[in-house]
């Protein structure tokens, strides 16, 4: 093998573990995305309360709790949009100072640090 | 946020992959909306009277999203789920885009040339042929200041009627009548700031976490910070609120005024009285006549904790016990809205609230004061400032009073005499005379009167039978339905304005995207309808919402409200003013009657006489501390209706929803009304929990889904009154405060069954 087919196939090799990773995020998220059929009528928490008690409670003696920022915030309403993991984003709508430099941290997002219904700050 | 659920799986794959690739990644730097192609204007939220404020991402001309301002020390970059949703509605379907027109039962678009000659030469022919007062503008505290001025100088100042209203007449008047009977001049004597400085909060008749999250965010914290810091609440119904609280007291809705006379009574027979602040700043009165501090005592003897127990059902070591935790803490806040001021004795309620201060000298005070929480977010900006109500004009003037008259009447350039020294309808007269023909053309901006009057069905008669023009940003609504013409209205961040917040701060909103489809500022469609209705010379000056704004407070100068150095040059670059705010290089005033407060640095040292408050706006600098008698609501509960029934708000929705329901989330959160009904009278009643029940009051009834829930206490009732669906407004009753002329929504007698 030449030395220019050799790099070619370096990058390529590169680009199809790239290209996969990314397929399989997608794929994943896809899948994730989904949120089985519900009733429309009720609110998240009256189904949630019974099905995922445990998280509720979490949620309840958080901050967000205490300001009833209900799920919908952060997995949207689950008919028009739905996030099974919620992005950042939506976060830094109200947590718009900079309390924590990420960039210390390495590769963080919020909820790398913060659990996501406590918001207790774990490793 | 405004991601499709395809950019969301794009902006996920793209993180993932950045961080597989071992690239640091800053919260947000993969974010579509927090790109750095979106440009961020400072601007204020649309919502509550908290004022919090906002930065408003614009991209390409669009609105794309929105976080909290941090640098606005009120929210301090926070918001409460009803702001973080404000970029949605802005798109919402339900925005209205061109003017219509009523024909032959439908509504047809025309240009806005049709539908502002067409208002015009129905509005002259009315005034022609029965008289100004046969016109009526309904306004709201949502409205702009511009926008409210410009309808105050078209109606007062041209067409020549009093019968000028705004929503705030259905929330804010009793606080006002409160304030102004109780210290001389309307609005709050401190600020936010006390907050951080309060050692106890009586939060009465105000489901703070709910209507006011920020603020309620704000005394958690304050909470959290200072264990010794107590909270008291007094509301007939347990809310998320409770979850600070350190004790609740439940009166049965509208019998709270004996516990604070009970509460007076045990602050001054256990000495918590502060006798030389009584002394210097207080004098007292009956309904009738001037009392001493004795004879004030006598008319306390009454309300034992016994007698209050009695009359409202809280028992009476509870009352004590919240008298003492106002008497011993060195600093006392009290917050209140709804609940006191949506009563047949609003005012009387608020003066009572004001009388603790008095008595122990909580107020002007760091960390101390009477302190009423505004509903809408310009209801104290626009309309009790800029005097959008049937007896006022712009800057705490009074109609009744000649030289208001003739001062407004100048800078209006308007004929003095043009302007009606009587007072025009209040609102409830006023939708009464749409009912009897008096009132025979209306024109109704930015709100939604068809849903949010009490006993709502008995006034849509005027609605159908006399001429309505609707401005609005949203169709349909429950009001744009008897309207004749509707014409679409620019929404927030589609027109610059400001708005003035509980706190008398005044702030900026920028002009950031052009109005969707043919909508037009309000301020301008009431200018140019002003000007085809005959009076060019009159408005064709207003150019700019800049004009407006100075000539509006030119007429504050000097006065209690002076916001002369509150120029939009200035507006524009700092989070709101405070008034007092006489000039360009003032900072704006955290207290009002103490030294800070230019009006009263400026008073002389002779009627000062060394005292350290003087409430300018009474004789002698005194303010008053009132015996009212106490009295319950106007329609008891009996044996035919014995539930009272009170009706409220929830966190995620906001007045009648045209807003909120327009954002997918805040529907799925809350998405129906329901009725709260106590277990122990459930079962009574076989209800079950989800139940589909008839709630029926002397002036309607509603099937609606039953809440079997601890919450209000047993024999109450409690409907949150956002749909119009679900419209419990015409169950509520229009009896209102013979002052404040505020209608009573908080309380009336019900009965409910299983449908
Ligand atoms: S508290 Fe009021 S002003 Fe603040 S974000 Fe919420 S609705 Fe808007």
């Amino acid at each position: 093998m030449s030395k220019t087919t050799k790099w070619l196939l370096a990058v390529a090799g590169v680009l199809i573990i790239i290209f996969s990773l990314q397929f399989n995020l997608q794929a994943d998220d896809e899948k994730e995305e989904k949120h089985p059929e519900v009733d429309f009528t009720q609110s998240c928490m009256e189904c949630h309360k019974e099905v995922t008690p445990d998280i509720v409670r979490d949620w309840e003696k958080s901050k967000h709790g205490v300001m009833n920022f209900g799920c919908y915030m952060c997995h949207g309403d689950g008919q028009v949009e739905f996030y099974r993991k919620p992005s950042t984003e939506t976060c830094l709508s109200c947590h718009t100072g900079e309390p924590v430099d990420a960039r210390k941290g390495g590769n963080l997002q919020c909820f790398s640090c913060h659990n996501g219904h406590s918001l207790k700050f774990h490793q | 946020m405004g991601l499709t659920r395809r950019e969301f799986i794009k902006t996920s794959a793209a993180a993932a992959a950045a961080a597989s690739l071992g690239t640091s990644l800053i919260p947000g730097a993969a974010s579509q909306l927090f790109a750095d192609s979106t440009k961020w204007h400072k601007s204020v939220c649309r919502f509550c009277g908290t004022g919090c404020g906002v930065m408003v991402g614009e991209r390409d001309g669009k609105v794309v999203a929105v976080k909290g301002d941090n640098l606005n020390t009120i929210n301090k970059g926070h918001l409460c789920v009803k702001g973080f949703y404000l970029h949605k509605i802005v798109y919402s379907d339900t925005r209205l885009k061109h003017p219509m027109i009523k024909k032959d039962g439908k509504f047809q678009r025309v240009s806005w040339d049709e539908a502002l000659n067409f208002v015009a030469e129905r509005f002259n022919s009315i005034r022609k042929q029965y008289g100004p007062d046969a016109l009526a503008f309904y306004g709201s505290g949502q409205a702009e200041t511009e926008e409210t001025y410009m309808a105050n100088k078209l109606y007062k100042g041209c067409i020549g009627t009093n019968n000028m209203e705004g929503n705030p007449r259905l929330c804010m008047a009793s606080a006002v009548g409160g304030y102004l009977t109780s210290l001389g001049l309307d609005e709050p004597v401190g600020t936010y700031d006390d907050i951080e400085q309060a050692e106890f909060f009586m939060l009465i008749g105000s489901n703070t976490a709910e209507c006011h999250p920020i603020l309620f965010e704000r005394i958690i914290r304050r909470k959290h910070q200072n264990p010794n810091v107590k909270i008291l609440i007094i509301d007939p119904r347990k809310t998320p609120t409770d979850q600070i609280t350190d004790l609740h007291l439940f009166p049965k809705p509208g019998y709270d005024l004996a516990i604070l006379h009970a509460m007076a009574r045990i602050i001054i027979k256990e000495g918590y009285a502060d006798e030389q602040f009584i002394k210097e700043n207080v004098v007292f009165k009956d309904n009738k006549k001037d009392l001493t501090f004795e004879e004030y005592k006598q008319f306390l003897e009454k309300y034992t904790p016994e007698y209050a127990a009695n009359d409202s059902g809280v028992p009476a070591e509870d009352i004590v016990a919240a008298a003492r935790m106002f008497g011993r803490a060195k600093t006392a806040m009290s917050m209140w809205t709804m609940g006191i001021n949506q009563r047949t004795r609003g005012v009387w309620a608020n003066n009572l609230i004001t009388n603790l201060h008095l008595l122990t000298g909580k107020i002007g005070k760091p960390g101390c004061d009477s302190f009423s929480l505004t509903g809408q977010p310009n209801a104290c900006g626009g309309v009790r400032e800029g005097g959008g109500l049937c007896h006022l004009l712009p800057a705490h003037r009074s109609v009744k009073n000649p030289k208001h008259r003739e001062e407004v009447a100048k800078v209006w350039d308007v004929p003095v005499s043009n302007i009606q020294p009587k007072p025009g309808k209040h609102t409830i007269a006023m939708f009464e005379a749409l009912n009897k023909g008096e009132i025979k053309g209306i024109f109704i901006l930015c709100t939604n009167p068809a849903q949010s009057l009490p006993n709502a069905a008995k006034y849509r008669k005027g609605l159908e039978e006399q001429f309505v023009v609707v401005s609005e940003s949203f169709f349909p609504t429950a009001t744009t339905k008897y309207a004749d013409v509707v014409l679409p209205a620019a929404f927030w961040t589609e027109k610059e304005g400001v708005y003035g917040c509980t706190e008398r701060r005044s702030q900026y909103m920028p002009k950031i995207v052009e109005p969707l489809g043919e909508a037009r500022w309000d301020a301008f469609i009431l200018r140019d309808l002003a000007i085809r209705m005959g009076f060019k010379k009159e408005f064709e000056k207003y150019k700019t919402a800049e004009d407006i704004w100075n000539e509006y407070i030119s007429l504050t100068k000097g006065k209690d409200m002076d916001l002369s150095g509150a120029t939009y040059r200035r507006l524009k670059k700092v989070r709101g003013l405070r008034w007092p705010v006489p000039s360009e290089d003032h900072p704006g005033t955290y207290k009002r009657y103490v030294q800070g407060d230019p009006l009263f640095d400026e008073l002389p040292r002779e009627k000062k006489k060394g005292r350290w408050i003087y409430f300018y706006g009474k004789p002698e600098g005194k303010a008053v501390v009132w015996a009212r008698p106490d009295k319950g609501p106007e329609e008891p509960t009996d044996e035919d209706y014995p539930f009272a029934l009170t009706t409220g708000r929830v966190l995620e929705h906001w007045h009648t929803a045209t807003m909120t329901g327009a954002v997918p989330e805040l529907n799925r959160a809350v998405p129906k009304a329901y009725v709260e009904i106590h277990p122990e009278d459930a079962k009574r009643l076989k209800i079950s929990n989800k139940d589909q029940v008839v709630i029926e009051t002397r002036r309607g009834s509603l099937k609606i889904e039953a809440r079997v829930i601890d919450r209000p206490e047993p024999g109450t009732l409690f409907v949150p009154w956002h749909w119009e669906e679900w419209m419990i407004n015409n169950l509520t009753i229009d009896a209102f405060d013979p002052g404040s002329k505020e209608p009573e929504y908080k309380v009336c007698a019900a009965r409910i069954k299983k449908a």
